[in-house]
């Protein structure tokens, strides 16, 4: 599994967590997790090609970027490796994407959707303000999902008519804060900010309230919608900082591309479509059940130490 | 007035007063919003502390590529040690790493006769490393009880609306300012990197001073991290990440020369102060962040071309 969450993501957590499990019910199968620690797409295409040297007999990987990973993809495939996409795929209609056995991961288009009709589902129900304009916070500009989750966000707002922009806020917390202190200053009609990543969300918090932007879950003020089941995000949720935030079924990503690798190795099986694990949203209704989920598969030790509240 | 044109500074205090009179007119109403001078402050604090240590590596003709690693690993090593001791001793201890840093990359420099470059791109790496393997990619901030601190407080907190940060780092260069110009140090850190061998043979130990500006420099990373925390808790394993090359483009557009031996700290403040109001006007006016790397770059290429300039001309005359 050559993958861009690493040791400077908790979500690599539940991958590792996976694979564990992979390799104690299929001891005859050596996993290996692969993982740049910064965002950079040349760093991940380094190790990519490093794993494909090794001649490996199948590889998981993100489609990070369709254009810059295909000669790379398509070489490897050609050599005999084959590859299952997991976490990020290829965006374009199936007959020019990475010919790849099968996507497992969430719909990163359908996240920003579905947490928009969520939006708008509480909004017609009254509880929380109606949007005039959504700033996507973005951590990364390279990453093809966090732009789909974007485009998601866009078309559920479209329905409303409400703009969203997109902002680069980079991955350090401090330029990150000054970054959307500047941009919220001078908009003044955004009312909802969506973390396109999970790191960011504590920032975007800490911002609106030292502006007196009111971010707390009420009917009026600013709204903070978040991403993933990470510690922050559902703690968030418990303390009504963070409207809601969804799951993509991280654990499965990294379990099932091991599993259809092994299958097709043993029985040239391979699944007929996508594998789509999220999202599912994460709310107040189902809050407690999803720091439950998490804590077991984590441990409540490392659940504590993600808090970055 | 020639004596005035001659400062290596000169060109960035005329830049920053055009981009203030720019901004007034320009947009007023964002330019003296509180807000505003809040954010443009905390993050010229931040990012000027940094700048000021690699002021004094820039000067004795060395540079520190790992100065945003450890403002990262100085602030992970506070916050951790926070969970098991008191603040101020939390502090006492980071600061105690980051001399040793410091130290240790000096002792590598000067002991193994190598580039600097070479060894602060290790430790760059070694300490970003470090992070993530500590921490397995979560870092927690401190918590509320810690923030409320007094000594957090004096760190973090604010004095008259105006956040403690912004003062210390203005204490802090007003303090380095004195030392560059007023003591025998500042003597020899100018002397050492205008011309080491002259240096060196009018008894100056050169690499004693060049020890104590990697050692500054260290310490002023660790102590713009501890700055970050104390006010904005919320962390994370890329704290710091691409600092190292902001803080040198604030030292060379604040006119202090890569070649060492000339600069000054106001200089290099007024950098800090230009690169971070300029970001701020521009995501204001509704320009793409990323715009921002482009024009740090091209900043950088006039300020060096101006200043070149500047000085044939001056050495001409």
């Amino acid at each position: 599994m050559v993958s861009h969450i690493g040791s400077n993501d908790p979500n690599m957590n539940w991958l590792t967590t996976s694979l564990k499990t992979f390799d104690e019910r299929y001891p005859g199968v050596k996993t290996e997790y692969l993982s740049t620690n910064e965002y950079s797409l040349q760093n991940f295409i380094t190790i990519l090609n490093q794993a494909i040297a090794t001649h490996p007999d199948g590889i998981a990987v993100p489609i990070l970027n369709s254009e810059a990973l295909q000669p790379i993809l398509d070489k490897a495939i050609q050599d005999g490796i084959p590859v299952v996409a997991f976490n990020i795929s290829d965006p374009r209609p199936a007959d020019q994407r990475i010919h790849y056995l099968t996507y497992v991961g969430g719909d990163e288009h359908l996240t920003g959707l579905k947490l928009g009709e969520y939006v708008i589902e509480q909004v017609n129900a009254g509880k929380i303000p109606k949007p005039t304009r959504v700033l996507c916070a973005n951590h990364d500009a390279t990453h093809q999902g966090l732009k789909a989750r974007f485009a998601g966000m866009q078309e559920a707002m479209k329905k409303i008519d409400v703009p969203v922009e997109d902002l680069i806020i980079g991955a350090d917390p401090a330029g990150a804060r000054s970054i959307m202190q500047s941009y919220l200053s001078t908009h003044k009609d955004v009312n909802y900010i969506f973390c396109l990543g999970t790191l960011s969300v504590p920032w975007a918090y800490s911002v609106a309230d030292e502006m007196g932007l009111h971010p707390k879950l009420s009917d009026k003020g600013l709204t903070i919608v978040g991403v993933d089941d990470s510690p922050n995000s559902l703690e968030g949720i418990k303390d009504g900082k963070v409207l809601a935030s969804h799951s993509q079924g991280f654990w499965l990503q990294g379990y099932l591309p091991m599993e259809f690798l092994y299958f097709y190795k043993k029985m040239g099986m391979a699944p007929l479509d996508d594998i789509i694990t999220g999202p599912i949203v994460i709310n107040q209704s189902n809050i407690d059940l999803w720091i439950k989920i998490v804590k077991g598969i984590i441990g409540e030790e490392a659940y504590k130490k993600q808090i970055t509240w | 007035m020639h004596r005035f044109l001659r400062r290596p500074d000169v060109g960035i205090l005329i830049g920053c007063i055009c981009i203030f009179i720019l901004f007034s007119l320009w947009n007023p109403g964002q330019w003296f919003n509180w807000y505003t001078f809040i954010s443009i402050s905390r993050y010229t604090a931040i990012l000027g502390l940094l700048a000021i240590g690699q002021t004094f590596v820039i000067l004795v003709r060395e540079i520190d590529l790992s100065v945003g690693s450890v403002y990262g690993a100085v602030g992970v090593a506070f916050i951790g040690l926070e969970q098991q001791l008191s603040v101020p001793l939390s502090f006492l201890l980071a600061m105690i790493f980051a001399i040793m840093v410091g130290l240790l990359n000096a002792t590598i420099v000067i002991g193994g006769r190598l580039p600097s470059m070479i060894v602060t791109l290790g430790g760059l790496f070694f300490y970003r490393g470090l992070i993530y393997v500590s921490t397995h990619g979560a870092v927690r901030g401190p918590p509320q009880a810690a923030r409320q601190d007094w000594f957090a407080q004096l760190i973090g907190g604010h004095w008259f609306r105006v956040e403690n940060g912004f003062l210390w780092m203005l204490l802090l260069a007003g303090i380095c300012g004195a030392i560059l110009y007023q003591t025998p140090f500042g003597n020899h850190l100018f002397a050492s990197g205008g011309d080491p061998a002259s240096a060196e043979s009018q008894g100056i130990p050169v690499n004693r001073v060049r020890t104590w500006a990697f050692i500054l420099c260290s310490v002023f990373a660790g102590l713009s991290a501890v700055v970050t925390l104390t006010k904005d808790p919320q962390t994370n394993v890329s704290l710091g990440t691409g600092f190292e090359l902001e803080s040198i483009a604030a030292v060379v557009i604040g006119g202090t020369l890569l070649a060492g031996g000339r600069g000054t700290v106001l200089g290099t403040v007024l950098g800090s102060f230009f690169f971070t109001a300029v970001r701020s006007e521009m995501i204001a006016f509704g320009a793409p962040p990323s715009w921002y790397t482009s024009f740090v770059g091209i900043a950088l290429l006039l300020v060096v071309t101006v200043n070149t300039l500047l000085s044939k001309r001056l050495r001409s005359n």
